[in-house]
């Protein structure tokens, strides 16, 4: 009689792997075989995940087609399989993983799409927090706003992609009847990922306003954002930047 | 603390599902109160936005799938202190958990996986469940689970198990009569014996939901998928299950091929059906 914790280890490297003959001997037929009785609890562990990822990645899904998703994921998830029981957290690495698929990593958009869909999914259950009042940060000197450093919303993910991502979001949602082609060479996008009201949603940003805000995002001043900002344009408008940054409820907070 | 004279007033719920939760909230149908999977509420985004919103109109039940009661490991004291967080803010009439495990070697299997009934799972469960009502400060309802084998040293029938584990922790029980059926037919049993054996007084809920039937070499298996409605069998079980218990809180689950909301709703008001004879009938109480 094995002891609780030698069984529990046997029963999971069965859920990933082929059935062990110490852990059959330990499990009683009633009619059946006992590698027919665990077969059952591996294809529910294995099919629920898989139907988690597929919850959250539902363009990637109808990209690649169930049959192939099916399989990535299971490969997907005996590679990371989850290590906590809130599965709304679980797939952070399936965009990575995509990237480096070898049946799939010549689809070059897919790792990006699946990191908008990763983003959406994030914005959804990220904490609701009170936008920043730009009031608050009235009376400061100059030299002190250039300092400045924002915390962004928990919601927001900046994410830029050399290919049209969103396009082939849009094009790839359940209920989108029209065939639309997107053009892959159209360029690529800096995308802003977030929660506006009730709603998680994304949009273009301009490259120096994504240059701006994903350096502000990354922890830096506003003088070294805008920096950044303007060697992406140098027709960067800094006061305006700043203005829609206060204002568009993407900041919570500052320091000085 | 679940108080049972208040929690019998709940009569019967549904077990609260993402593709319904705009419509619950939207026309608030006639139900006695929702259930809600913990661990699907534990970000704090729109999910539980919209369940703080459904508070004022229905009383919640929180019932863990992820705490691994039955780990040989040590509980997952961040989970833990989740799920207390979540209890706090949602202040439930019920929580529950089940009698499984799913997590070893920091890997979480999202499935109630089997315990051999021994000795030693019953005092490492018993010192879960009395670490987690330290934590949570109320008392837990432990469910019966779905089974699909059974252990060659297992030696403790599971109805005595629950009811061992109830006398040492001061646990509720979550009487599941679904999975009482599947596990009987998948390992040999008699459903009306297995309930008989329960602790009457320490059931402070039951479940309600259908099952597949499947066939594994030649053998029927039924699944527990909730994918379907409550079958005629069960139906059978649940009179008998509130005959022996009283009108105890009772709620429908469907958890796959989720249908619309109405069909829900219709389950649970045939489930309210019986629940009122067994309120009409007095039900006086057994030990």
């Amino acid at each position: 009689m094995p002891a609780l914790r030698e069984l529990q280890s046997a029963f999971l490297r069965a859920m990933f792997g082929p059935d062990e003959p110490e852990l059959l001997e330990t499990i009683v037929g009633d009619g059946l075989l006992p590698a027919a009785r665990l077969q059952i609890y591996r294809h529910h562990v294995l099919t629920s995940l898989t139907d988690v990822l597929q919850t959250t990645f539902p363009v990637i899904c109808r990209l690649v087609d169930e049959r192939f998703f099916r399989y990535a994921a299971d490969a997907y998830i005996r590679q990371y399989p989850p290590e906590a029981p809130c599965l709304f957290e679980y797939g952070a690495h399936f965009a990575a993983f995509l990237a480096a698929f070898p049946p799939c990593r010549h689809i070059e958009y897919l790792a990006d799409v699946a990191r908008l869909e990763w983003a959406l999914h994030r914005a959804l259950h990220a904490e609701v927090r009170t936008p920043l009042d730009p009031a608050e940060m009235g009376g400061l000197a100059p030299h002190e706003v250039a300092r400045l450093t924002f915390q962004f919303d928990p919601s927001v993910t900046l994410l830029d992609s050399p290919w049209p991502i969103d396009q082939i979001w849009r094009v790839n949602q359940a209920d989108e009847e029209v065939y639309a082609p997107v053009d892959l060479n159209e360029g690529g996008v800096s995308l802003e990922i977030r929660r506006w009201e009730d709603d998680v949603g994304f949009r273009r940003l301009d490259p120096a306003i994504y240059t701006f805000r994903s350096t502000l995002a990354a922890g830096h001043a506003l003088t070294r954002a805008a920096e950044a900002a303007l060697v992406a344009n140098q027709e960067f408008d800094c006061v305006a930047a700043l203005h829609e940054l206060l204002t568009d409820g993407v900041v919570i907070g500052f320091t000085l | 603390m679940v108080h049972m004279s208040t929690s019998a007033k709940l009569g019967v719920g549904i077990g609260l599902r993402a593709p319904h939760v705009a419509e619950v909230l939207a026309t608030r149908p006639a139900i006695g109160w929702l259930e809600v999977h913990a661990e699907n509420y534990m970000g704090a985004g729109a999910p539980l936005a919209a369940l703080e919103r459904l508070r004022a109109d229905y009383p919640l039940s929180v019932h863990g799938v992820g705490l691994s009661l039955g780990s040989a490991a040590a509980l997952d004291n961040r989970h833990l202190s989740r799920l207390q967080r979540l209890s706090t803010r949602l202040a439930p009439a019920l929580v529950s958990e089940h009698l499984s495990w799913s997590i070893a070697g920091g890997i979480y299997l999202n499935h109630l996986l089997p315990l051999p009934y021994t000795e030693e799972t019953l005092a490492l469960v018993a010192q879960h469940v009395t670490h987690t009502h330290e934590v949570l400060q109320c008392r837990l309802l432990i469910e019966n689970p779905s089974s699909y084998l059974r252990f060659a040293h297992s030696v403790i029938p599971e109805p005595e198990f629950l009811g061992e584990l109830v006398r040492r922790t001061g646990c509720g029980l979550l009487c599941d009569v679904n999975n009482i059926y599947v596990s009987c037919c998948n390992l040999g049993g008699d459903p009306v014996a297995y309930l008989e054996a329960l602790p009457a007084r320490a059931v402070g809920e039951i479940h309600l939901a259908g099952y597949a039937v499947n066939d594994a070499d030649g053998q029927t298996i039924l699944i527990d998928d909730h994918g379907a409605p409550v079958s005629d069998a069960v139906w059978a079980l649940y009179r008998h299950a509130l005959a022996r218990f009283g009108p105890v809180p009772t709620l429908i689950e469907w958890d796959t091929n989720i249908p619309e909301l109405a069909v829900l709703c219709a389950e649970a008001h045939t489930a309210e059906r019986f629940f009122q004879r067994a309120e009409e009938a007095g039900y006086a109480g057994v030990a």
